[in-house]
């Protein structure tokens, strides 16, 4: 592909509900086919930004194939780990009949072409149409997010399956299958729909022809285009649904993967930046004392950017040895919350005033107040949920240069378009003049929706002129990011003479999901008021793997088992009645239950809790068995059953299972950011633990496929029933209700 | 539900409104990359205290020694030598440090690290054993040096 | 000027002798395989072999490393890319979600099973509590080095399209 300032313009051109397809032909030889799932051909200025190569044919936005028939899927979402580009690119290559050995999986570059909530903005936009049922658990998951529609290459939500995968790749893959047989049947003269497609080949039976894919991908651009592709059903599926092996994980076991952290610019002296950020959210660096710092080794520049301090040096190491000596004062904090217990304190202050009613109304149904007056029995509890760091292994880094007007940035982001706006506005350039590479991150988890990294890196370009990598300390992103809120909330219930709850009312201090989380709506409960008053936070929020589902499952779920127990009732038998209206939470919950054997009694001294959540389209009930007989807590077993809908990479899905529940034990056991003279007092791996190898349970998951036609995610959707579950089994062991976390220090 | 989203749509206009982030409020340029300069050359390596400053950097991980910085895992070392074991205020100390005894002078730290189970048993202390003799001298003697 | 041997190749390098060896290694040889987690030994992301034995790269000064021999994920598999029987275990059991921690977890498990050829569950939770894995990977850990150790056979690097035709 060589002179890319001659592409034609597109030869089709027409809006679809399902998508936009177009097709260009390259002058120079080489051939592009478009299929764009958007208004507009993105071919022609997409071309030079995805190709990789002479031969190549690039048969729409989403996907290359070479002259040795290997499909390159170019997927717009971000790797964080959680397998989304290639199970994307498995979706893409089953509609397009794809070898599997033979696909490859491309980064999607940081262009507005590769929106990926384009489908999204389709419905919104036209304003004509509600959005349809598969969006909802996607707005919901995308929440906080969605003011970010203009710049929404977002990863995120656990939604990339489910949008993106089912509404862009599948589409991409199917219309590129049909243009490859429309070209061959003109070739070879025959019915298109004698032509059968499979591993990347394209043959036809009865007169014995058959040719590679590669071979017919220039042919493909004369055909007219299919505006509606069919799509395959879940019984035509050959990859869908399989444990199609992970195309990133070769490099991820031989050094060879390249995180934003390993990035290197070629020909030019790398300098390296450690950064001190204020202490305190909202105060300034009001003095800095530099005079030793700046003759240690390899230091470059001292910079006070007012809330943060940065050393550039030859080297990381000695940028951070250099910051160490370095003293600084700040201006006082505005905030009055000091401490955690300001905070619990303000919390309770804030539900204080909401009392039984008050706060701003999320859930009412039916008559609490009347309902709660004639309840046979009445039981009330709070909980609390302290802040969270999400601690990705791979600190917040950015390298950037800034230079001539012009900036390109390298970083791990799951927002590459709106770090691409952040940075712009940093410098007062157009976004036009600002290039974001976004390699794969090591961990999310949320934390990287944010950009405050990317806006620090910049800053810091700016001020040298020369290429510089940021790289922040683990202390540093220990207790100066963005963090999970703590909350509080507080319930009481109300049992009729059968056991039965009848009565829930329900008001907590933090949202930042719409509705979905802070209600269990799948139990018939009639009565119902659920409210959020609202409190200050000291540390800033960022959004955590399953956002309030994440302290929300632990409240709710802690509730429904204490009402249980309050009736006299086994917590499987006393969900179970309530389930009568959701058929698929039952199937659920009951397959849990069946994993863990759950009518036979645990050994001596162990206990067993149970907790059902639904999270971003996907419902999961996770058995937790601990062992109480040391006097902590060991969690021995966890058996996970969960229903995305179906699940396009179960291998896959299971091991997102795994990693939630390891992410929901972590911050049930261990989690905990508090606050000291307004500042976080935990600082690193020491203080601020996470679960290890040893602590680690055996865990079983099974899958059951219960909607294909609505998935539901797979990222998230594995934490939120952990926490409770483990709650409820200690309580279970040893009668002791848990009612804040974390839980480990609880038993020191 | 379209409502939410619009309303967030606005947010997004406002916030666009911004102006650009300030300048560095104060910059100290030492050098230009790849420019070599006096001030990092490498420390000459027969030099004890370097020696013991380079043996140092495993003890780093637990132990900080700038005047003042908070405590990691183990206490802050600026000025141990002529300090009184398990004294530093705000550091949580094992028990059997705290009632030791030793006031740290530099034959005391060389014949802990030698063997610091051994020397003050029930120590907290679990690694930072510097066996070999030469570095441990000048582990020491980097230690005797920060002090103000 | 410090001298070593880095996945058996010789070099030397001008490093302050404090300089940890991740941060050699990282900026001067150009090997990123090795990741930066904690900076103080505490989560195993920079797990190295120094003369075969596993040692947290950020927490040791390269001075440390005179006249030893350095092995990093980029040494692991054989002169011809070959990956070792941990290596290939990784892949079959498809443990790593981002990969960030896995180059240590691999350092970790190397030396366990050459030194421990038929581990016991407490013998793995023994040498892998060192090395943190925020996706939480442990389970399928656990399993990897099972199967590399010969103890569990391999769930296959699971099907591919072809068999689901």
């Amino acid at each position: 592909m060589n002179d890319m300032s001659k592409l034609p313009r597109s030869r089709a051109a027409k809006w679809t509900r399902r998508g936009f397809i177009g097709a260009g032909v390259l002058a120079g030889g080489a051939l592009l086919i478009g299929v764009g799932v958007r208004p507009g051909n993105p071919v022609g200025e997409l071309g030079p930004k995805v190709a990789s190569g002479e031969g190549e044919q690039l048969i729409n936005s989403w996907l290359k194939i070479d002259a040795d028939n290997v499909v390159t899927a170019i997927v717009p979402h971000c790797e964080m780990g959680q397998g989304a580009h290639s199970v994307l690119a498995q979706m893409l290559a089953d509609e397009l009949d794809a070898d599997w050995s033979l696909v490859k999986v491309m980064q999607a570059p940081t262009d507005g072409s590769y929106v990926v909530t384009d489908t999204i903005r389709m419905f919104v936009a036209a304003g004509t149409t509600d959005a349809p049922d598969w969006l909802e658990p996607t707005w919901n998951g995308l929440f906080t997010k969605i003011g970010r529609l203009a710049d929404g290459l977002i990863t995120g939500g656990s939604s990339s399956i489910r949008t993106t995968g089912q509404h862009t790749m599948r589409i991409a893959g199917a219309a590129a299958r049909q243009m490859l047989v429309g070209a061959a049947a003109k070739e070879w003269g025959v019915p298109a729909s004698e032509i059968v497609t499979a591993n990347s080949m394209l043959s036809h039976k009865a007169s014995g022809k058959s040719a590679p894919y590669a071979q017919f991908a220039a042919a493909a651009a004369e055909q007219d285009m299919p505006q509606t592709p069919k799509l395959k059903a879940p019984g035509d599926y050959r990859l869908m649904g399989t444990d199609a092996p992970r195309t990133d994980i070769p490099a991820k076991v031989n050094g060879t993967a390249q995180f934003g952290i390993d990035t290197k610019i070629s020909g030019q002296t790398m300098t390296y930046a450690a950064v001190r950020r204020v202490p305190v959210p909202g105060t300034r660096v009001a003095k800095m004392d530099a005079s030793a710092a700046k003759a240690m080794p390899g230091v470059l520049q001292i910079l006070n950017l007012g809330d943060f301090i940065a050393v550039v040096a030859d080297s990381y190491w000695q940028a951070q040895q250099a910051l160490n000596g370095i003293t600084a004062e700040y201006t006082a904090a505005e905030s009055k919350i000091r401490s955690s217990t300001d905070q619990s304190a303000a919390f309770a202050a804030a539900l204080d005033k909401a009392g039984d009613v008050g706060g701003e109304e999320v859930i009412g149904k039916g008559k609490v107040a009347e309902a709660m007056q004639v309840a046979a029995k009445k039981l009330s509890a709070e909980y609390q949920a302290p802040y969270l760091a999400h601690a990705p292994l791979e600190p917040m880094n950015a390298t950037v240069w800034v230079r001539d007007g012009k900036c390109e940035i390298w970083t791990g982001t799951q927002v590459p378009l709106f770090a691409r706006s952040a940075a712009a506005k940093a410098l007062g350039l157009s976004k036009d003049d600002v290039t974001v590479h976004h390699p794969i991150m090591g961990g999310g988890f949320g934390r990287r929706l944010e950009t405050d990294y990317v806006i620090q890196a910049v800053r810091i370009g700016q001020a040298t002129g020369y290429p510089v990598k940021m790289i922040w300390s683990r202390e540093e992103d220990t207790q100066k990011g963005l963090f999970r809120p703590a909350d509080m909330s507080r319930f009481s219930g109300g049992l009729d003479a059968k056991g039965r709850l009848v009565a829930y009312n329900n008001v907590f201090t933090q949202r930042h999901d719409p509705q979905e989380a802070c209600d269990c709506a799948f139990y018939d409960i009639p009565h119902k008021s659920i409210r959020v008053a609202e409190a200050e936070l000291h540390l800033p929020f960022a959004a955590f793997r399953s956002v309030d589902h994440s302290q929300q499952a632990f409240f709710i779920e802690s509730f429904i088992d204490e009402a249980a127990h309050a009736a006299g009732r086994d917590p499987l038998e006393f969900r179970l009645a309530m389930l009568g209206g959701s058929p698929r939470h039952k199937a659920v919950l009951e397959k849990a239950a069946a994993m863990a054997n759950w009518g036979a009694k645990p050994a001596a001294g162990r206990g067993r809790g149970i907790a059902l959540t639904e999270s971003f389209g996907s419902i999961v009930a996770e058995v937790v068995e601990v062992d109480m007989t040391s006097g902590k807590p060991r969690v021995t077993n966890v058996w996970c059953a969960a229903d995305p809908g179906f699940a396009m990479n179960p291998d896959g899905f299971r091991n997102q299972m795994e990693g939630g529940i390891v992410f929901g034990l972590t911050a049930a056991l261990h989690g905990e950011i508090s606050l000291k003279d307004g500042a976080v007092e935990q600082s690193n791996f020491h203080d601020y633990q996470l679960m290890r190898m040893n602590e680690c349970p055996a865990i079983a998951v099974e899958i059951i496929n219960g909607n294909h036609e609505k998935l539901g995610g797979a990222g998230e959707p594995g934490l939120p029933p952990a926490a409770p579950a483990l709650a409820n089994a200690i309580f279970a062991a040893n009668g002791k209700r848990i009612r804040a976390l974390p839980i480990a220090k609880q038993f020191a | 539900m379209r409502r939410s989203v619009l309303l967030a749509l606005a947010t997004l206009a406002l916030s666009a409104c911004g102006s650009k982030a300030e300048d560095p409020v104060e910059q100290i340029v030492v050098r230009k990359p790849g420019e070599s300069a006096a001030a990092a050359s490498t420390p000459v390596a027969d030099d004890l205290l370097a020696k013991g400053k380079a043996a140092f950097a495993a003890c780093s991980s637990c132990h900080a020694v700038v005047p003042g910085a908070a405590a990691g895992i183990g206490p802050n070392l600026h000025g141990v030598v002529g300090r009184k074991a398990g004294s530093l205020a705000g550091f949580a100390y094992s028990e059997a440090m705290t009632k030791s005894g030793i006031t740290w002078s530099e034959a005391e730290l060389n014949a802990f690290l030698a063997n610091p189970a051994g020397k003050v048993p029930g120590t907290a202390m679990a690694a930072g054993r510097v066996a070999d003799a030469e570095r441990r001298t000048a582990v020491v003697a980097y230690l005797a040096s920060l002090k103000n | 000027m410090v001298k070593f041997t880095i996945n058996g190749q010789p070099a030397s390098v001008e490093a302050d002798p404090a300089m940890p060896i991740l941060w050699v290694v990282r900026e001067q040889l150009g090997l990123t395989g090795t990741k930066f987690g904690c900076g103080m030994a505490l989560c195993g992301a920079c797990t190295v072999h120094l003369d075969g034995q596993p040692v947290r790269s950020c927490s040791t000064p390269i001075a440390e490393a005179e006249g030893k021999a350095i092995t990093t994920i980029e040494g692991v598999a054989g002169p011809e890319g070959e990956l070792s029987k941990v290596q290939q275990a990784w892949i079959s059991e498809q443990v790593p979600q981002c990969g960030y921690c896995q180059s240590g977890q691999i350092m970790a498990a190397t030396a366990l099973l050459r030194d421990n050829p038929s581990p016991s569950d407490a013998d793995i939770d023994a040498a892998m509590a060192g090395n943190i894995c925020r996706c939480g990977t442990y389970v399928r850990i656990r399993r990897a080095i099972k199967v590399a150790a010969g103890l569990e056979p391999a769930k296959g690097a699971a099907q591919t399209g072809e068999q689901a035709a």
